[in-house]
């Protein structure tokens, strides 16, 4: 079905199917104490993630990685760029 | 030989204890303890001793003792009159030495509080149409992110 020219691409969430991804924001943080160990040395990565569904409401989502997850994490992302230029 | 149980018997107790404390396993009792690792005590012997045992492992586990630390702090100990033996001392260390790692990792994982990433999948879209849009020809990249505690 062709509709009247388009100004920018329609993406999933404006089909009512997926969120779409609007902000990503990160930080990298260092536990030294906590009540259940004085002494910690434990970096970890807090991630926001901003989304709106279909109807433009957004919803933050945060999560948290260790290290090696995060490095997981970006290794992922980076293949699906890596895919993501030669379709 | 007596030694040789006694020292069996706290290697034993100092792992339920720190199953019970850092590895979240809540099953063993302290009646359970006391039938199976010190029979021969009274009750009100073994209970200050458990505490006792407790108090010292969680002390060296919250300071995250290196080994001058931990060496320094069980002499300590041992010259506390009554408190703990040399013998006692020595079983402490051999179990902080074996299990310090793992001990570690589980207080890393009680820190981590907020969601944690179980698992990520990622497909790669190079056309997309629907009910409500025309066919788009950006590839858009989909990503299911599960989460969940203690990922």
């Amino acid at each position: 079905m062709d509709g009247p020219g388009l100004r920018e691409p329609m993406l999933d969430a404006k089909s009512e199917v997926t969120n779409q991804l609007i902000d990503f924001q990160w930080k990298l943080g260092m536990a030294v104490s906590s009540n259940s160990c004085r002494s910690l040395k434990y970096p970890y990565i807090t991630v926001v993630l901003k989304v709106a569904d279909h109807s433009g409401q957004v919803k933050n989502k945060s999560f948290e990685m260790t290290i090696p997850q995060f490095q997981n994490f970006y290794r992922q992302f980076k293949e699906i760029a890596a895919v993501i230029e030669t379709v | 030989a007596g030694e040789a149980k006694g020292s069996k018997a706290l290697s034993g107790l100092l792992n339920s204890l720190a199953q019970d404390a850092f590895h979240g396993h809540r099953g063993v009792t302290e009646e359970l303890l006391w039938s199976q690792l010190y029979p021969e005590a009274w009750p009100e012997e073994f209970c200050p001793f458990l505490e006792k045992m407790r108090g010292i492992l969680k002390s060296i586990a919250s300071a995250d003792m290196d080994f001058n630390q931990l060496e320094g702090f069980l002499t300590a100990q041992t010259k506390k009159q009554g408190w703990i033996t040399s013998d006692q001392a020595a079983v402490i260390s051999k179990f902080w030495k074996s299990h310090k790692t793992k001990i570690q990792e589980s207080l890393m994982n009680q820190s981590h509080w907020e969601d944690g990433l179980q698992n990520l999948s990622w497909r790669v879209d190079g056309k997309s149409q629907s009910r409500h849009s025309a066919q788009t020809h950006t590839p858009v990249a989909i990503i299911e992110l599960e989460f969940g505690k203690r990922g």
